[in-house]
């Protein structure tokens, strides 16, 4: 058992990398996720935390810095938020092509229009493409406890991938929480150093990152889709591990509350999963049969768990807290993957799309009750009559 | 042809040193060849660190450096950075071969 404090999202990460022992850490300021490097800065200052702290002179700079790191054998730790998360586009996919599992945390936060800074799942989504492992944590304590799987699912021989660790900007990153920080003999049970099978080494050169002609191409985009695919039982694997050394047990892909009996359900991915559960008391004290279904792991995209989790609801409304302009039904990302996943299913299960919470904004508890309300409606009439609807402006 | 992806290493990493890959000719996209003045040479090997393709073998206290022209595409960094003005570039079409 370790100790109980009260602390940020973004601490609570700080305090799981200082606990993963990592060796190369590389920062560069952009709100909201910096509160994690400046609590990491004073672990180093003060000699709680032996690691290379490094800063970069832009994002573009820091991820090149941990590619390089963790070519070297290094355990590496970056993060951003925003726009930085997108300078630093070009490192994304080489960092997982070469099989390097550093660690990068996102605390998200909407992409200049022109000049926001609220919180918005729009920056990390754009990078879900990219053969890194991906998912939200809802509270400081998960956002601690996926730091740490995380390292353990890259590292693992099976995987080799890098892995962003989301936590949604300020709603998780800048609010306290109880979180149970464990002991590092707890960690050191959990997480065995870090040994990757191509690491360089002058009395052993090798090259990282050659060019490569066109003929292989195909053969390595493979390797790494084999490789992301394989995640998924190591994935499953690890929450079982972390289980029984911990204490705390996850569903590795969905977290479902409240669904037993339930005809309608809200789909959502993060922190905003907490106002709704809230929405989901007090309508199941006035007898409604709602629930909510939150999505833990987004990459790999959990396919099999979600057609079996949502077969049995009637109508679920899914709330994207990005923004993808153009894309099929016009809602967002995680309606059309979820519509893809239960495709098989026909029209039994109905589907809503709902673009909530962007920019920053609270998704309020009046906006969960109009979704609710809305796929009661769809449950009634059997039909659904417009598949999108972007929250406030349309519902 | 696609090569199966068992036989290609794994992500791509390549043993070093290698110099030379016959899949990878690239000599035959220069278009303006260096030509070096070993008079003018004072092996300060700053075209050997700046060449972006290896393509430049160091000489010893005998010989002086040469280019590897199988993969030189010419881009002329030598020729920017060296200090005395030792590398010229000529076009191509200027020599025989």
């Amino acid at each position: 058992m370790g100790v109980k404090k009260r602390m940020s999202g973004c601490v609570a990460t700080a305090n799981a990398i200082r606990l993963a022992d990592v060796d190369v850490i590389c920062s560069y300021p952009i709100r909201p996720y910096t509160g994690i490097m400046s609590e990491l800065a004073r672990m180093v200052a003060d000699g709680e935390l032996d690691a290379e702290f490094i800063l970069g002179e832009g994002e573009h700079g820091q991820l090149s810095v941990v590619y390089g790191a963790a070519a070297a054998g290094a355990r590496a730790f970056t993060g951003s938020s925003g726009v930085g998360v997108m300078y630093a586009m070009e490192l994304y996919s080489p960092i997982s092509g070469e099989r390097l599992p550093l660690q990068m945390c996102i605390a998200d936060r909407t992409l200049d229009p022109p000049g926001d800074f609220g919180s918005e799942q729009t920056d990390a989504m754009c990078c879900r493409d990219q053969g890194w492992i991906q998912g939200w944590a809802s509270t400081p304590q998960e956002a601690l406890d996926i730091s740490l799987m995380y390292y353990r699912i890259g590292e693992d021989p099976r995987v080799l991938l890098p892995q962003y660790a989301c936590q949604d900007g300020y709603f998780v990153s800048h609010i306290l929480g109880e979180v149970d920080v464990p002991t590092q003999a707890e960690v050191n049970a959990f997480l065995p150093p870090y040994k990757n099978h191509h690491v360089l080494d002058v009395k052993n050169p090798m090259i990282i990152g050659a060019q490569i002609e066109p003929q292989m191409g195909p053969g390595l985009q493979y390797q790494r889709y084999l490789a992301v695919e394989g995640s998924r039982k190591v994935i499953e694997e690890v929450h079982a591990e972390f289980a029984d050394i911990f204490g705390r047990k996850y569903d590795p892909w969905i977290e479902e509350y409240m669904t037993d009996g339930a005809e309608t359900v809200i789909f959502i991915q993060g922190g905003h999963a907490e106002t709704g559960k809230t929405v989901v008391n007090r309508l199941r004290n006035l007898g409604e049969k709602v629930g909510l279904i939150r999505l833990r792991t987004v990459r790999p995209f959990p396919t099999k768990q979600v057609r079996e989790a949502l077969s049995k609801f009637k109508a679920v409304g899914v709330i994207d807290n990005s923004v993808s302009f153009g894309i099929a039904c016009s809602a967002g990302i995680l309606l059309t993957e979820v519509r893809a996943a239960i495709y098989d299913m026909g029209d039994k299960v109905k589907t809503v799309g709902f673009v909530a919470g962007l920019g920053g904004e609270m998704i309020t508890h009046d906006e969960f009750y109009k979704v609710f309300k809305k796929l009661k409606e769809v449950v009634k009439t059997g039909r659904v009559e417009k598949e999108s609807y972007w929250l406030p402006f349309e519902l | 042809m696609t090569v199966p992806y068992e036989k290609i290493p794994f992500a791509g990493t390549v043993p070093s040193p290698q110099k030379e890959n016959e899949g990878m000719i690239t000599g035959n996209w220069r278009t303006r060849r260096p030509i070096l003045d070993a008079e003018k040479c004072t092996s300060c090997q700053l075209c050997w660190i700046s060449c972006p393709d290896s393509s430049i073998n160091l000489g010893d206290e005998t010989s002086s450096l040469t280019f590897n022209l199988k993969y030189c595409k010419g881009c002329g960094i030598c020729n920017e950075v060296c200090p005395v003005g030792a590398i010229s570039l000529v076009p191509e079409l200027d020599f025989e071969d």
